[in-house]
């Protein structure tokens, strides 16, 4: 199978959608078999060759082309390699009515949309709305999202929006030096991770903070740790001088694989209580060292945290928020189960489940 | 009641203080069991074989013990398919068919059950406890978990403080949400800790103390081939379906009457239900002494059409704000409405009957609402609206909202909020608009309220439940599933049952709705003739100028009430005194909410004032004794 994956980046930047693409990346050279090719071709990332590339492809790798945002470019290349392409696998909506074209060059291509998350939870414009009706699948990663998707374009037949949820990236997983466990809790250590975007306070954070009085309330000694970076961050620390939580807050800022590895092993809950995520990549990271989850009653989030690995909150309800981190504190989660948990969403089984979806 | 750790005497002490806190529901049996750590508790309203039915019923092999509230219409078929299965029957009551079909067939009983229901079944061999409501939303329950992983549930919330064990404290988030929508919408309650389990839906709280919900029950899919090819048909068809939900809602040992004020719903029930053989019925409206609101004309017209024994209850501002007391001690959470059912009600029972029946659910079933005609055509404009640039959009809400009128506020609302016909649907049921709401609320709970944003709560799960629904179908299912469940039929349980009176509703029947769900949409609705295919099916029975009238709605003259009689109760409510006792509002702006009424006399705000006035006066209520 000769495969072309679009992207809107891979090395870049760390958010959630370059890390899941590159692992749409590996599952699609395990899948274009001994006789198969895959290139890659990315809008945002620069030309060349990342080094961390050869952990995500296979011999059947290619060509990797980046565009340094460049669109006139992006759309040549994507003609040019849709061109020679039996499948196309499209990362983003914008990037679809591109697809589309590619199409019309040859029409045996068949191409797929990734659906993730809030970028396809709202009305469609003409062009995508045709560009969707020509896809061969939609492979969106949550129920949530796929009943999101035909809400708001009832049109789309709905045997072609098939769920394949995110996946771990394998070399994320705990390091055999890793302490993945340590229960009972001495303090509450809370974890959460996220981007500090003005547009998007609907990740919860600010609730964390607003809801750490109340934790403190009843575990003085209590902490949370935010990892993450963004033009929210003055606001984030301003309400945390205003709620006078200094000391019981930390704000790492980014953090490098191995740093962020460290912090989800030495912390005793991961908290996310956002109120759009598609699917919630960090639940799935932090299960894999045997934490237990908070997250919001929202989005993607309960299709991930079930009653044995965590616990789920009305979004933005800062008493709830807090008798949940209380809750979790008193009855710990087996960190074994919750491993188990976080196994299910595995790479091998995401690979089975994407080949499936391109079948 | 299932609490692990409490002893005995403690539970039971408990359940009586319940079930003595809602004697109204049931005046005429009560009961109590326990077994293991659960203790079950019942008091009835005797309809369906009064002399037997004792309450909680256990199965003779001593497994299973019920609690019910409600009826289930079709018994005596079920009774007879069950006792074929092998079952004793020892009454011929619907509380025993419910326990035999619960346990022979477990929870897959729910979809053969026609009526309205909230019950719970403990099974003593599994030590688990079952519970479920009707697929509408017609008969509430309300439930806690406990501290010991046991949990707590009630039809009403005054019962479930009455307890003790569930802290009696308004959750702020709540006070926002009713602000919103007139009430609290499900499975939120005005109590933090205290949930409401939706329409259709089913609890199970196993040995271990883990509580799942979930729903049983769900709105049919859109389209289905068997539905009826022209409008004669489907008129037939109809007709059939109105019939056999009236005669399945007579069913009862007591006298049955009915709610008549001369609207094109409540005649159509009275007309269905004299054509299927009821004799020397009871009927009753409401009148008033101010021009303009009574239906008095077209009730009598109706009663004399049917031949009915009509009764009318003069209704006035005086005796409104002398029952005051009353009436604040009945709700069970704060309402923006339903004062005249609690009237209705009582004069229905006071007229001799136990069992009315009422129109609700007319208007949503056949498009009764402005909503069905206006809400397309917004949703055709919006795309074009969102194709303006975003400054200029930003630039037109900003425009509206500085404007005084709610009008142009709501407005601002939907241009600023919605994206498609379901956020259009939820934001139209508002009464204040946003940055009205947002500002009577203190800084913690408005806080809280920005962060939930402006659609209804519910929003994504009604979305999907929907999906490939037309647009009928969607404004209908919304209706359906908020204002009618979290306000007309929650007014109707609680302020019918405040007087032991059980109210029926067979408009709100799953068959009729099932058969009349797929249907095609210009069949069910006109937007010239709002209501046509209900006329149509009853027009050999409703009278002309009935059938032709305009709507007019079970109004009462509250506008002139509020500046008149209701007027000293509403200057203590919004006191400064009254309003300590709500510190999830911003005092000052609550005030001059009043205060603008008084002076500018805009008579259609009176919703909104009282609105906020019933909330503060309901904090304000001291607990019963």
């Amino acid at each position: 199978m000769r495969i072309v994956l679009l992207s809107p980046e891979l090395f870049l930047h760390e958010g959630g959608i370059a890390r899941i693409m590159r692992l749409y990346l590996k599952a699609l050279c395990e899948i274009a078999g001994p006789a198969g090719r895959v290139d890659s071709l990315v809008l945002n990332d620069h030309p060349g060759r990342d080094e961390r590339l050869t952990r995500y492809t296979t011999a059947q790798f290619h060509e990797q082309v980046g565009c340094r945002r460049g669109k006139l470019r992006f759309i040549r290349e994507t003609i040019r390699l849709g061109r020679r392409a039996d499948v196309l696998v499209c990362g983003h909506l914008h990037q679809l009515a591109i697809s589309q074209l590619a199409r019309l060059f040859n029409p045996r291509l068949k191409y797929y949309l990734v659906a993730h998350g809030i970028e396809v939870w709202r009305p469609y414009s003409l062009i995508e709305r045709r560009a969707l009706l020509g896809a061969h699948r939609i492979l969106c990663i949550s129920e949530y999202t796929r009943r999101q998707m035909l809400r708001f374009f009832p049109a789309l037949p709905p045997e072609r929006l098939v769920v394949v949820p995110n996946t771990l990236d394998p070399y994320f997983a705990p390091a055999l030096n890793d302490q993945v466990s340590k229960a009972p809790f001495a303090t509450p250590h809370i974890l959460t991770v996220s981007r500090l975007s003005s547009t998007d306070t609907y990740k919860g954070v600010d609730t964390l903070i607003e809801a750490m009085p109340l934790v403190r309330r009843e575990f003085p000694l209590a902490r949370l740790r935010v990892v993450g970076q963004g033009d929210d961050l003055p606001r984030l620390q301003a309400l945390v001088q205003r709620l006078g939580v200094g000391f019981s807050v930390d704000f790492t800022g980014p953090l490098s694989d191995e740093a962020l590895r460290a912090e989800y092993a030495i912390c005793d809950l991961f908290a996310l209580p956002s109120r759009k995520e598609g699917f919630g990549l960090v639940f799935l990271e932090a299960m894999t060292y045997g934490k237990a989850c908070l997250g919001a009653r929202a989005g993607g989030t309960p299709e991930v945290i079930t009653d044995a690995t965590g616990q789920l909150v009305e979004y933005g309800n800062i008493p709830d928020l807090a008798a949940a981190v209380a809750d979790l504190v008193r009855h710990p989660r087996d960190s074994e189960v919750v491993r188990r948990h976080a196994d299910t969403f595995a790479f091998p089984a995401f690979t089975r489940r994407l080949a499936a979806a391109l079948a | 009641m299932v609490s692990l750790r409490s002893d005995l005497a403690t539970r039971e002490h408990a359940v009586n203080r319940m079930v003595q806190r809602q004697q109204h529901r049931g005046p005429d049996d009560r009961g109590l069991h326990s077994d293991g750590p659960a203790t079950l508790g019942m008091c009835r309203l005797a309809i369906i074989d009064p002399a037997n039915g004792h309450q909680p019923m256990t199965s003779p092999d001593g497994r299973f013990t019920l609690v019910f509230n409600g009826a289930i219409y079709n018994y005596r078929a079920l009774q007879t398919e069950l006792a074929l299965g092998g079952w004793n029957f020892r009454t011929n009551c619907d509380t025993e068919v419910l326990l035999a079909a619960y346990a022979l067939h477990g929870a897959a009983c729910l979809s053969r059950l026609r009526g309205m229901f909230a019950f719970a079944i403990w099974d003593a061999r599994e030590q688990s406890l079952f519970a479920a409501r009707d697929p509408l939303g017609i008969k509430p329950l309300y439930y806690a978990r406990l501290p010991d992983s046991g949990i707590i549930l009630a039809s009403e919330l005054n019962a479930l403080l009455a307890s003790g064990a569930v802290p009696r404290e308004i959750d702020p988030t709540s006070a926002g949400e009713y602000l919103a929508w007139f009430s609290v919408p499900a499975p939120r309650t005005i109590y933090r800790g205290i949930a409401n389990l939706p329409p259709g839906h089913q609890l199970t709280l196993d040995a271990a103390g883990r509580l799942k919900t979930g729903p049983w029950w769900q709105l049919p899919a859109p389209t289905r081939p068997d539905i009826a090819t022209n409008y004669h048909d489907f008129i037939q068809g109809l007709r059939h379906q109105l019939d056999d939900s009236i005669r399945a809602h007579r069913v009862a040992d007591v006298p049955v009457g009915a709610f008549l004020s001369g609207g094109m719903d409540s005649t159509a029930v009275v007309g269905l239900m004299t054509r299927s053989g009821a004799t020397k019925l009871k009927t009753f409206s409401l009148i008033f002494g101010e021009a303009g609101f009574s239906e008095q004309a077209s009730a009598r017209l109706a009663a004399e059409t049917f031949g009915t024994e009509h009764h009318e209850e003069l209704l006035t501002g005086a005796r409104v704000a002398a029952d005051l007391p009353q009436l604040l001690a009945s709700f069970d959470q704060p309402t923006g409405d339903g004062i005249n059912t609690y009237y209705a009600s009582q004069t229905a029972r006071r007229g001799g009957v136990t069992v009315a029946l009422s129109g609700l659910g007319g208007d949503e079933l056949f498009g009764g609402y402005p909503s069905f005609r206006d809400l397309p055509r917004l949703q055709r404009l919006l795309p074009l609206w969102r194709r303006l640039p975003a400054g200029l959009r930003r630039n037109v809400v900003d425009q509206l909202r500085a404007r005084p009128t709610v009008r142009a506020r709501k407005l601002a609302d939907f241009l600023a909020h919605a994206r498609d016909l379901h956020e259009l649907a939820s934001l139209q049921r508002r009464v204040l608009p946003e940055t009205v709401r947002l500002s009577l609320l203190a800084p913690e709970a408005r806080a809280q309220a920005e962060r939930l944003g402006p659609n209804h709560p519910m929003l994504e799960d009604f979305a999907f439940e929907l999906i490939g629904a037309d647009p009928f179908q969607v404004i209908s299912a919304w209706e359906l599933r908020t204002y009618m469940a979290d306000v007309l039929l929650r007014d109707s349980d609680v302020f019918s049952m405040a007087h032991s009176l059980e109210l029926r509703v067979p408009f709100v029947d799953r068959q009729l709705l099932e058969w009349l769900w797929p249907q095609r949409p210009w069949f069910k609705y006109d937007p010239r003739h709002p209501k046509r295919a209900l006329a149509d099916a009853t027009a050999d029975l409703v009278p002309a100028a009935i059938r032709n009238r305009r709507k007019q709605g079970f109004a009462l003259p509250f506008a002139q009430w509020m500046l008149a009689e209701l007027r000293p109760f509403l200057d203590e409510t919004f006191s400064t005194t009254s309003l300590g006792a709500c510190p999830w509002l911003q005092a000052t702006e609550v005030q001059q909410v009043w205060t603008d009424y008084k002076t500018k006399r805009d008579p259609r705000a009176w919703s909104r004032v009282w609105t906020l006035a019933v909330l503060i006066a309901f904090a304000n209520r001291r607990p019963a004794p």
